[in-house]
């Protein structure tokens, strides 16, 4: 009796290569493929495997969140915009600065808080800018879209009304507080650019 | 297949969605978010990260449309963006790779079509999370030995062998192994 060599799965899988044919290692196991009715039937099977593998249904999802991807590219756009702003409004600001620190009438920190309150008031311009651009008072809106939108120009009117305290000098304001004050108006102003843009429901608030 | 009105329109529609109209890369979304959603429920363990991956894919596609070229089917391109995130939350993630609970799966004997099938799935959804993607990307998707392995950051020689003992598994599972 002889010892028959089968070949082995992985012979079989690199056989269904395209590159297969080129193959010098593999003419020993075509040869037997071709003659042995055991390899035929188990390269059979494989193919029957891909084959259903390939038939399996396709799934699909359940919740369309096509909005949450609109939304997020109309909120990268409106930031690169706002960027772009602040880009603009930090290099005068820059150019001013670098004029008083070599004039020597400004120390290097006083000029970076300063360039930092410059980038966020022109951000915050920027996005005042997009909300008029977007014009709500023309538009219809639901009534949670309206409830929400009220009560963030609710907190920007406090946060506006505290800077313009400081601006008068009736309230005291360190320049650190002042940056502080413009960011949470800014992120104030974002999220009601968002939420005309999106309506409350989509911007999760 | 709703790629068919892309492959028609594909220029029309890119050039659309390259100018800024939201309704064009609607459209494109739309054709393919099918297919790329079932890709990456393929590769990863749940519906929410196959969700997940559809919206990372598109945001990516978004983003780098201008670098597309044209060169080979926009589902193609599309299709590479989406096994990439696939693989890179498997990554992220670190599901079990290796334990494949095999000791209490028992196929049975002699199945219907619809019975196969649904072994065939459970037995997909066994293998560990590498050995599936390559299954899937090499058998389902035509992704050579060579692609998959750059994909995986590793070598085709890696791909080759997971898709061997892959295979083993599926047949021994199945009740495929010759007597």
């Amino acid at each position: 009796m002889t010892d028959v060599t089968h070949c082995t799965l992985d012979e079989l899988l690199a056989l269904r290569e395209p590159d297969a044919p080129s193959e010098p290692g593999l003419a020993a196991a075509r040869a037997h493929l071709a003659a042995c009715a055991t390899c035929a039937a188990e390269q059979e099977r494989l193919e029957q495997r891909v084959a259903r593998l390939r038939a399996l249904p396709v799934l699909l999802p359940v919740r369309d969140r096509y909005a949450e991807l609109e939304a997020r590219l109309r909120r990268e756009r409106r930031l690169r915009r706002v960027r772009w702003a602040g880009l603009g409004g930090l290099a005068t600001a820059a150019g001013i600065l670098g004029i008083l620190v070599v004039g020597g009438m400004m120390t290097p920190s006083q000029g970076a808080a300063d360039q930092q309150l410059s980038q966020v008031q022109a951000e915050s311009r920027a996005l005042e800018q997009e909300l008029a651009r977007l014009d709500p008072e023309s538009r219809a809106m639901d009534l949670v879209t309206a409830q929400v939108a009220g009560q963030l120009q609710a907190r920007i009117a406090t946060i506006d009304d505290r800077l313009q305290r400081a601006a008068l000098g009736t309230e005291p304001v360190a320049n650190d507080q002042l940056i502080e004050l413009w960011r949470e108006r800014v992120g104030l102003m974002d999220a009601l650019v968002d939420v005309h843009l999106t309506g409350a429901s989509q911007v999760g608030l | 297949m709703a790629e068919s009105y892309l492959l028609l329109n594909a220029d029309a529609v890119l050039a659309e969605v390259r100018a800024g109209d939201p309704a064009a890369f609607e459209r494109l979304y739309r054709a393919f978010e099918g297919p790329v959603f079932n890709l990456a429920r393929r590769i990863c363990r749940t519906a929410e990260d196959a969700e997940d991956v559809l919206q990372e894919t598109f945001y990516e596609v978004h983003k780098s449309l201008a670098q597309y070229r044209g060169e080979g089917s926009l589902w193609g391109w599309v299709r590479t963006i989406a096994a990439s995130k696939a693989l890179m939350r498997l990554r992220r993630n670190k599901y079990r790779d290796t334990d494949e609970l095999e000791d209490d799966f028992h196929p049975a004997a002699p199945k219907q079509d619809t019975l196969l099938r649904m072994d065939l799935e459970a037995a997909l959804g066994r293998l560990g999370d590498t050995a599936r993607s390559v299954v899937w990307l090499h058998d389902v998707e035509g992704y050579t030995h060579d692609e998959i392995g750059a994909m995986m950051g590793k070598t085709p020689s890696f791909s080759k062998s997971q898709l061997a003992r892959a295979h083993e598994k599926l047949r021994r599972w199945l009740g495929e192994e010759v007597a």
